[in-house]
């Protein structure tokens, strides 16, 4: 839309006319403007008379006329540097492409070293980072801290927490804004479609403000229905809104069945409140702060307020506490215990994310030392291109950037590549620790994952990229062209050949600690894989039933449906026992206190560690395989409410109460009471062999057992595990399993069947991710020394060939030459070895909490990584040996 | 920058430091610093325009300022941070060179 002038004068004419001789770009750009500009200037010159409007159309001829050369000028210069520029580096890239081409082997081996590099790091990155990194899903989540308690003498770091003090610390705490208890909880859903079992929490009633979280329809309780008497209302989550209720926007105000109980939905919370993972619901706890007795069951969550550091959040909870601890517990047995949300929940992880994390940096830094030594070996074999292409005029700089833009083609490549086998990587590593994780914390490739592999391949770019790029600065020129053909003396290059010979020992030294560790992580794996768990887990299958208090109201009616199950289990063909057990291994903790009959009860500040009580009915006992060390186990029906108390020990447990006595059997214990009177004594019947109750790595506490036929009518016993032995295969024993249940009662549903292996391996998946990506990383490791071992005895046959031709016409035989070669390769090994055993000593202190029965400096492991390394490299040696053994005198003579 | 800014490129940037404007706005308020002494013919200002939005020191806008009487001119510039960069720059060496040369010329008056 050009704006035309009024009137049109042949000045205007002319001058537009001229603009022809402006280059075309400028004037398709500039040219109405420019003509504008003239018109309105012209129409202002005019009025000032004819002679002004003279002068200035020439003047503005003349503008044009003086400028447009340099304005062709100027865009030709650009238009040169612009290409000169695109040129030569499409020209670097093509001739990187081709000089790579012609070795693709070494160049594919280069790729697929940084490749694993990146990988290694990509994954281990992401698994870091949603564990360590990342922010919890709740706004100011860095306030949030775990409480609980602690009883040292008790043996317990965390004892659960007593409502009545929380109730003291909630009207006595000043560090925080609110505080709250939490109690895991699940409930059966029933409907045609099967059983159903959901987890969820019951929770006091400031529990959302804590986790800073409102809720998305209706509301969450209010004090008064979190008040000592039961209120049947219950908050639902994001999930159970959607699956059970179709989002459904009325859903508040309806009812809800739990545990054939209704409940009214007050309130649905979006997806991020399902703390600390997998929550579906939330009814209120409805603490009492006058109940009677210690029971310390509960979780607590608390949010600082702004500016309160979890020390001084401690110190505060202390003061907090103090009434509790001057009016009865003036031992202090139990105080508060603060920690931070991330210390509390990946605390374990933590020295697993260390391990891989220097682990996957490793595995990086011998890659680029071995993508640096085959990149140096190139640019040593390419010193005389380089001197010719120098001597022609290149500058050092322009040679450079050619071996830079080598690098980061490589690099590039190798990086996608990497990012790539990462995620595959990443879900190696999930796939391998299932359900360890908790709910919240994500871990998955995303923005940050790939800005760290390009930040890794870059920095990977710049590292092997440089020493070769350094080279030419360095390179005498004169003297590379007139040592002539390509190098074949010996004398030629001896910085680069120590350079190479170094890159080669500091990968060995790191291979060495990579490999030290990974032996050292597998071997505690394989001791782990082996400790007794104390039963057998062969033919076992376990699941466990939560019995409804609405429909199995006592523990008679509960025992009812128990014995019933465990006549048909057995009954089933193939089924060898069936029995049942309170808390299964790796399952629940029921603590207590006991002592021996006659022995004083222990004074306020002596040691009283925790018992783990468990009712088993008397088939339990075969049926895991638990042995049996002295006595017997229960008869069938023994054990009666009123009746004599039987009860079988473990091991433990019997050197603790009875330290000096051979046979515990008939001896009596009873509850840990100063008032003896009325009490049940319970006498020994048997000792069994320890369970390894709370994982293979953790250790065991004393125990015992009491009959399940002792349960009492006012006794409620809803949670019960079930195990049953079968030569079957363990889908065909779940099958049997379910239906027999079903046929009992169809709303139960069967939670956690699984077998007993399986029970066993999850406990210690962890340790298995970590040893399987070690020992991942130490095969890798392992690979890319010896590739860098191979690669260096090459280039020296090659270097050396004149001289080994010598050596050969001299005399020397086949042997001698092998052997001058692999102890070259041996050497290396030896100055590695010398480097990395004290480092891979000092790096496995690191390892140290993860090693079970393996010491961190076991001589075995070491001397086996050593032997696995030097064996591995005279192999490795070999190849470039016999071709140095095939050299003919004659030729090798007449080349020089 | 230790060479000397063209002149016209001086002005240009001086002209754009307290305001956009378009190429005709440039003219006349360039004509007014300098007292009539510089004008900026058409194609020296288009042609140092697109030099000085090589150099990012200026750029173009994409839309008219609201208060555009001049409607014939599409096309309005505005300096950029590296622009008044490299105009304080300028004035620093002009500073430089004035205050050197009144030193010398200083002594020179006090010697005769």
């Amino acid at each position: 839309m050009t704006r035309q002038p009024e009137r049109r004068s042949p000045a205007i004419a002319i001058y537009r006319a001229l603009l022809i001789l402006l280059p075309e770009d400028m004037r398709e750009r500039d040219g109405d403007e420019i003509d504008t500009l003239f018109a309105d200037e012209v129409r202002a010159a005019r009025e000032r008379g004819t002679l002004a409007h003279l002068w200035f159309v020439v003047a503005a001829v003349w503008d044009i006329v003086r400028r447009a050369p340099y304005e062709h000028w100027r865009r030709r210069g650009r238009r040169r540097n612009e290409e000169s520029t695109m040129r030569s580096f499409i020209a670097d890239l093509r001739f990187a492409v081709r000089s790579f081409s012609r070795q693709p082997g070494a160049t594919a081996l280069i790729v697929l070293t940084l490749t694993l590099g990146v990988a290694a790091n990509t994954a281990v990155f992401a698994i870091v980072d949603g564990l360590f990194l990342r922010p919890f899903p709740f706004p100011h989540a860095e306030r949030l801290v775990y409480v609980n308690e602690r009883a040292p003498t008790w043996n317990l770091e965390f004892t659960g927490i007593n409502y009545p003090d929380f109730h003291m610390w909630r009207q006595r705490a000043r560090a925080f804004e609110a505080m709250a208890l939490w109690n895991h909880t699940s409930i059966n859903l029933a409907d045609d479609a099967g059983a159903e079992r959901a987890d969820g929490l019951a929770v006091t009633y400031d529990f959302p403000k804590v986790l800073g979280v409102r809720p998305i329809l209706g509301r969450t309780f209010t004090a008064d229905e979190d008040g000592p008497k039961p209120t049947r209302v219950v908050v639902i989550g994001y999930g159970l809104w959607q699956t059970r209720f179709a989002g459904s926007r009325d859903v508040v105000g309806q009812s809800m069945r739990i545990n054939s109980v209704p409940y009214t939905i007050i309130g649905v919370l979006p997806r991020e409140a399902e703390f600390p993972g997998n929550t579906k619901f939330w009814v209120p706890l409805n603490g009492d702060p006058n109940q009677e007795g210690l029971s310390y069951a509960f979780e607590g969550l608390a949010r600082m307020k702004p500016g309160v550091t979890v020390e001084q959040a401690r110190a505060d909870l202390s003061n907090a506490h103090a009434p509790i601890w001057a009016a009865h517990d003036t031992a202090r047995i139990v105080s508060p215990r603060v920690s931070g949300l991330r210390e509390q929940f990946v605390t374990e992880f933590r020295v697993m994310g260390k391990a891989l994390g220097a682990g996957a940096l490793l595995v990086l830094l011998i890659a680029c030392a071995n993508v640096a030594g085959a990149m140096l070996a190139r640019s040593i074999f390419r010193r005389r291109e380089v001197a010719i292409r120098m001597a022609l005029g290149a500058s050092a700089r322009r040679v450079g950037r050619q071996l830079i833009t080598e690098s980061l083609a490589l690099a590039a490549f190798a990086g996608l590549a990497g990012t790539v086998l990462g995620r595959w990587g990443i879900y190696l590593l999930i796939v391998s620790a299932p359900d360890q994780i908790p709910g919240w914390v994500q871990l998955q490739a995303n923005g940050r994952t790939f800005a760290f592999a390009m930040l890794v391949i870059v920095l990977t770019a710049i590292v092997f990229g440089l020493v070769p790029a350094l080279q030419p600065r360095r390179a005498d020129v004169a003297g590379s062209l007139a040592w002539g053909g390509g190098g074949t003396r010996s004398s030629v290059g001896l910085p680069q050949r120590r350079l190479l010979d170094a890159l080669v020992v500091v990968e060995i030294a790191l291979a060495l600690v990579l490999l030290a560790g990974s032996g050292l992580l597998v071997r505690a794996y394989g001791h782990l894989r082996h400790t007794d768990p104390g039963f057998r887990t062969e033919g076992v299958t376990t699941f466990q039933l939560a019995l409804p208090g609405a429909k199995y109201a006592n523990g008679r009616a509960q025992q009812q449906l128990y014995s019933t199950l465990i006549d048909r289990l057995t009954a089933l063909p193939g089924v060898q026992g069936a029995g049942i057990v309170s808390c299964l291994p790796f399952g629940c903790h029921w603590g207590n206190f006991v002592r021996a009959e006659g022995a004083p009860p222990p004074s306020a500040n002596e040691a009283n560690p925790v018992v783990l009580m468990r009712l088993a009915s008397p088939g339990y006992f075969q049926t895991m395989g638990i042995r049996l060390v002295r006595g017997r186990f229960f008869a069938p029906g023994e054990g009666r409410p009123g009746g004599p108390r039987p009860v079988v020990i473990n091991e433990q447990l019997a050197r603790q109460l009875w330290p000096n006595v051979a046979d515990p059997i008939g001896r009596r214990m009873g509850p840990n009471s100063r008032d003896t009177t009325g009490i049940r004594w319970m006498t020994v019947v048997g000792v069994v062999r320890d369970v390894r109750h709370y994982g293979l790595i953790q250790p065991m506490r004393p125990g015992y057992y009491l009959s399940t036929t002792d349960i009492d009518s006012t006794d409620s016993y809803g949670y019960f595990g079930v195990a049953v032995r079968s030569t079957s295969d363990p889908a065909t024993v779940a099958a049997a399993a379910r239906a027999t249940v079903r046929a009992l009662d169809p709303e139960l549903p069967l939670i956690d069947l699984q077998s007993a292996e399986t029970a066993v391996n999850r406990s210690i998946a962890n340790r298995r991710t970590i040893a399987f990506a070690f020992a991942a990383f130490g095969a890798v490791a392992l690979a890319l020394a010896l590739g860098g071992i191979y690669a260096v005895l090459s280039y020296v046959v090659g270097r050396r060939r004149q001289e080994i031709g010598i050596r050969m016409a001299l005399g020397a035989r086949r042997g001698q030459v092998l052997g001058l070669v692999v102890r070259q390769g041996l050497r290396l090994v030896a100055f590695g070895v010398l480097f990395g055993l004290p480092a891979a000593l000092l790096a496995s202190g690191l390892l140290s909490s993860l090693l079970v029965d393996v010491s961190a400096r076991d001589p075995l492991t070491y001397l086996g990584s050593i032997a696995l390394l030097a064996g591995a490299a005279i192999l490795s040696a070999l190849i470039p040996a016999r071709r140095a053994a095939a050299v003919d005198p004659k030729t090798a003579l007449s080349d020089g | 920058m230790s060479t000397d800014m063209k002149r016209h490129w001086f002005y240009i940037l001086l002209s754009l430091a307290d305001r956009d404007r378009h190429g005709s706005g440039i003219v006349r308020d360039v004509l007014d610093l300098t007292s009539g002494e510089l004008r900026l013919w058409p194609v020296t200002l288009y042609g140092s325009l697109d030099e000085l939005r090589g150099h990012s020191w200026i750029r173009e806008l994409d839309t008219a300022p609201d208060a555009d009487q001049d409607r014939g001119h599409r096309r309005w510039f505005r300096i950029t941070p590296q622009g008044r960069r490299a105009l304080a720059a300028e004035l620093e060496r002009m500073q430089t060179l004035v205050s050197v040369a009144q030193r010398r010329l200083a002594r020179v008056g006090e010697s005769t």
